[in-house]
């Protein structure tokens, strides 16, 4: 897996806007760390973790991906006598390999893991069962995304960010509107040939077939699998300029391409970014898309329990809970962002607070069987683009 | 070496330097340098490292660019020739032969350079080798050759393409002392064989006066002295020369009568005073260790007393340091049956040849 | 006596082959070994109870192959064009510029490895963009009609790959071309020769291991290179270093993964080998024709 360094220190904010941490890793990585997993559930043993006693320890480790927390933030928690130790990982293999490592003397005390990995930590014993009790601002959060099909009951998780996929189109290169997965894949074999950028995530890229032809984005048929691979390799690949998860928020100000599926939160930088906003139409394409999303959880062996759940607890306030949002792009799951958005003057808000409507029709990617064909798939496309 | 001679030079050899100067930054490295190198003749650069001679050689090989100044082969200008074009070859102190082809090879390069036909090469290169015997070792990588077969290599390369002139850098300078001999003497007979201009630069004067028709000592980029070897070795022109060739005895003294001067440690005879140098002037006595004679018995006529101090057999002859009351140290080399029975500490007498001093004014 | 001396010389050696054997005999040795197994069930990487050359058959299919050949491709003109920039630049340092100014150039020929990989491949994304400052030069200077449409295309990636490996082409031709030496090109010009005869006769034929290695150490860690078909390359500049990344990170498959990742190994070696003969083939011809036949010589 590739580092994830600092980007920004290299491209103004102005120019380029900066890389997500999800635009940088879900296409390299989606389903991992599993060998790590297989090996550590053979043995028991893991240190236990401290009990909460009512006094809050004066430090606390948090294992996060790079740069996902606003510093002031942080800064403002760490007056109430709690110093708070950053360490960033850049995949999560690269996470669940250090903990199952460890076996609970890691010395973190709150990981961020990815939804979709969460079912296998908790059967290995990388996670501590959250006591709700100590997270009043639960309540602060949008129902919308709790009670998640890889963690109900938000047994081990509550909700960091989240985010969904669609596309964003060159109004002056696609005259027509485009709403569904369908008008996505018809616009990129004819007005948008040779100028499409797909991400480079075998989920995703499967998914816009998927989706516009009525079928699970999750399927493990054979026959769907087969009809995903004869179109998207023979028919869309061809057309296909990039596939590329970092293309969005440099592909609008640069206007590299006039047709880019992305998670949407870049897409709002990309606008950021760019002197023509106008020009570009980013659409929650219909009838699905992902759902991903990021958790706040307490690693097993933690040993600050106290100042781990305050931490938490802190988080989840609605105003810091907005500065979060203002500084990673993307929503909290928090209730009433979207009107303090509002009052904020926060820009584009609706790349990053869909309606309702939207959130409810998304299908939180599933890792199962069809994952290798599905990375197949994508590599058959890459060959074939570029032959 | 071989008595066929396959490359006599029809054309003029002679190199003459017309006020050559060399600068690098704010060294100068050569200062105003004239000289006529006669065509045939062997004649050497001798100094010590730094005094130019180097450069000298490397200007009329078309290496470095004088500042000021024109180099004349055969009496046309070369000066603004490059170094290929220049009717000149080099033998280089560390051979320079390339690694990467044979000794046929190498010593074919400049031929086929100049696109000789392939016979003629391959005839060429035969009678080249041949000449510096290493016909055997025609297909050898250079790299498998001792250092004398090394040099010899080098000579062929450079004799085979019947240069007017050759420069020779320092060529003995990484064999042992015995082989040099041996290649000083063969050097000396292929250049009278073949007639071509040979420049030699060294810095061992024993190399420059066995060998050489002529030498030039320079010193602080500047001609100290251009004369025959016995020229320069019987009557240096000045200090830095007497110095420089053979070993010598320095001793500081005044003029205190037209055929004497008055040292520290007595008087000596002196057979003519040189021109400029007037009675009670200081000046500088030399005199040659070979003609100093040490003796336990007061000679007849003049000479220094002093402590025996050190003894060495030098294999041709015995080296005696003598100190002299007031600290001077004279060196003395005289064959071993000429030599007395002496002992370190016995007191002796040092004594030479009237004619065998020579005077030269106190360095100011 | 002999034996000891023997131990001492494997003691004395042990960094060395320790290194060998932890640093690359045993991770080798692992790849091959997955590369037999295969891939049990979703949370399982690999699995050896079994073992067959089914993950050959499987990596060795349209995608892989026709990935090859454009990764070849992409590999073969890369080392070349490094090749052709990097002999003039090294001839330049080694014996034109000023010896004092040396090491300052050669710093500066290595700091973009100052830098992450990975950063210095997506700066070339800014230069390159339609709208980037290159773009705009370029028009305004009427190279170019229209923006500059190179990013997400195989130049971007043949450019990319000679931005980054470039400087492990420069240094071991410095290093060959200076250790060639002005004695041998100044007894070169002394035979006759001009600057070009010296070039090709003398400095080029002694710089040949440089070149040599110079080509290995670009074209081998450029043919498993995936980070700049990645940033740069989009559809067109697809690398064969993608397909085994993805079989290891995004489908979790390390059996077929280490079953391409042989493959790309046997198949760069492959390929080395027959540049290598044809090296040797065209050295042997540049021998023949300057051999020197005497006549009635011991030759």
């Amino acid at each position: 897996m590739v580092e994830r360094p600092d980007i920004r220190a290299l491209v103004p904010r102005a120019s380029a806007a900066r890389l997500s941490r999800r635009a940088f890793l879900s296409g390299l990585v989606v389903i991992g760390g599993t060998s790590v997993l297989a090996a550590c559930a053979k043995s028991t043993g893991f240190a236990p973790s401290a009990l909460p006693d009512g006094r809050v320890e004066g430090k606390l480790n948090v294992y996060s991906w790079g740069d996902y927390d606003d510093p002031s933030n942080i800064r403002s928690f760490q007056k109430s006598g709690t110093s708070v130790q950053f360490d960033s990982f850049g995949s999560n293999e690269e996470l669940i390999a250090k903990l199952g490592a460890t076996r609970g003397t890691s010395g973190y005390d709150i990981i961020v893991p990815t939804g979709s990995y969460i079912p296998m930590m908790a059967k290995n014993g990388l996670l501590e069962p959250l006591d709700h009790r100590y997270l009043k601002n639960m309540g602060n959060i949008d129902p919308l995304y709790l009670d998640q099909s890889w963690d109900p009951g938000n047994k081990y998780t509550v909700c960091k960010d989240w985010g969904t996929t669609g596309f964003v189109y060159d109004t002056r290169a696609i005259k027509r509107d485009l709403l569904t997965w369908g008008d996505f894949l018809d616009a990129a074999t004819t007005e948008a040939s040779k100028n499409v950028a797909l991400l480079e995530d075998p989920w995703e890229v499967a998914c816009t077939f998927f989706a516009a032809n009525g079928i699970d984005p999750n399927t493990t048929k054979k026959a769907d699998l087969e009809a995903a691979n004869e179109y998207l390799v023979n028919t869309l690949a061809p057309h296909v300029k990039a596939f590329n998860s970092v293309a969005v928020t440099s592909g609008i100000p640069e206007e590299t391409f006039t047709l880019m599926q992305a998670f949407n939160g870049d897409v709002r930088q990309g606008l950021l970014a760019t002197d023509k906003p106008d020009a570009w139409k980013f659409v929650y394409p219909t009838p699905t898309a992902n759902l991903w999303m990021d958790n706040w959880a307490i690693a097993r062996g933690a040993q600050n329990m106290d100042a781990a759940y305050q931490f938490i607890d802190y988080i989840l306030k609605p105003e810091v809970s907005f500065r979060e949002v203002d500084y990673i792009g993307y929503s909290t799951g928090i209730k009433d962002l979207a009107a303090m958005a509002k009052k904020h003057d926060f820009s584009y808000p609706e790349l990053v607070f869909p309606d309702a409507e939207v959130i409810q029709r998304l299908t939180p990617a599933e890792v199962n069987s069809s994952a290798g064909e599905l990375v197949a798939i994508l590599n058959r496309m890459m060959a074939k683009a570029g032959s | 070496m071989s008595n066929t001679s396959p490359t006599r030079p029809e054309a003029d050899g002679s190199v003459s330097l017309v006020g050559i100067t060399k600068t690098f930054g704010n060294a100068t490295a050569v200062d105003h340098i004239d000289l006529e190198v006669r065509s045939g003749e062997f004649i050497s650069l001798l100094g010590p490292s730094g005094c130019g001679k180097t450069t000298l050689l490397r200007m009329i090989a078309g290496f470095e660019q004088p500042d000021e100044g024109d180099i004349l082969v055969g009496g046309a200008s070369v000066v603004d020739l490059p170094p290929h074009r220049r009717p000149v070859n080099t033998v280089f102190q560390s051979y320079a032969l390339f690694p990467h082809m044979t000794v046929a090879e190498n010593v074919a390069y400049g031929l086929r350079q100049r696109r000789v036909p392939k016979d003629e090469i391959a005839r060429r290169v035969q009678d080249s080798l041949a000449l510096a015997q290493m016909v055997d070792f025609a297909d050898r990588k250079p790299t498998t050759l001792s250092g004398g077969q090394q040099q010899r290599v080098a000579l062929a390369r450079a004799l085979v393409n019947r240069p007017k002139v050759l420069l020779l850098d320092e060529p003995m300078s990484a064999l042992d002392r015995k082989l040099r001999e041996e290649m000083q003497i063969e050097l000396k007979l292929l250049q009278r064989e073949l007639g071509i201009t040979f420049i030699f630069v060294t810095h061992d004067q024993a190399e420059a006066l066995s060998m050489s028709d002529r030498v030039v000592v320079m010193e602080k980029g500047a001609v100290q002295q251009l004369g025959t070897t016995e020229e320069v070795y019987r009557d240096p022109a000045n200090a830095f020369v007497a110095g420089f060739i053979g070993k010598q005895n320095f001793i500081d003294a005044t003029v205190s009568s037209p055929d004497a001067l008055t040292t520290a440690d007595g008087s000596i005879p002196l057979h003519r005073l040189p021109q400029g140098v007037t009675s009670g002037s200081s000046v500088r006595a030399a005199v040659r260790a070979e003609v100093v004679q040490v003796s336990a018995q007061r000679p007849n006529g003049p000479a220094l007393q002093g402590t025996l101090a050190g003894i060495s057999f030098l294999g041709d002859s015995i080296q005696y340091v003598v100190l002299t009351a007031s600290g001077l140290e004279l060196i003395a080399r005289v064959s071993p049956d000429r030599a007395e029975h002496l002992s370190t500490g016995d007191t002796v007498w040092c004594s030479w040849d009237a004619s065998e001093l020579r005077v030269f004014e106190a360095a100011a | 006596m002999a034996r000891r001396k023997v131990n001492g010389y494997a003691a004395i050696g042990f960094p060395t082959w320790a290194y060998v054997v932890f640093f690359f005999i045993v991770p080798l040795a692992l790849v091959l070994w997955y590369s037999f197994g295969y891939k049990p069930d979703l949370f399982t990487a690999h699995a050896n109870d079994i073992l067959s050359f089914d993950r050959y058959a499987e990596a060795l299919d349209a995608t892989f192959v026709g990935t090859f050949w454009n990764t070849l491709r992409i590999g073969v003109i890369g080392t070349l064009l490094c090749l052709i920039i990097a002999l003039p630049f090294a001839y330049w340092l080694a014996v034109k510029m000023n010896p004092k100014w040396r090491p300052l150039a050669l710093a500066l020929v290595l700091v973009p490895f100052w830098t992450n990989f990975l950063v210095r491949t997506l700066g070339w994304q800014i230069v390159l963009s339609p709208r980037g400052f290159l773009s705009d030069a370029l028009q305004n200077l009427g190279i170019i009609h229209g923006r500059l449409d190179i990013l997400y295309t195989q130049s971007a990636v043949q450019l990319g790959v000679v931005y980054n490996y470039l400087p492990l082409m420069i240094l071991p031709l410095y290093v060959a071309i200076d250790r060639a030496g002005r004695p041998l090109r100044e007894a070169s010009a002394d035979l006759g020769a001009n600057r070009w005869k010296t070039l090709f006769t003398v400095t080029l034929p002694l710089a040949v291991p440089g070149i040599a290695s110079g080509c290995l150490l670009v074209f081998i860690p450029l043919m498993g290179d995936y980070i700049t078909a990645s940033v740069l390359g989009g559809a067109q500049g697809n690398m064969i270093g993608q397909l085994v990344a993805s079989q290891f990170n995004t489908a979790q498959n390390w059996a077929l993964g280490s079953a391409m990742a042989v493959l790309l190994m046997v198949f760069t070696a492959a390929a080395v080998i027959v540049f290598g003969a044809a090296g040797l083939i065209i050295r042997s011809l540049v021998r023949r024709s300057r051999r020197v036949q005497l006549q009635g010589g011991a030759a």
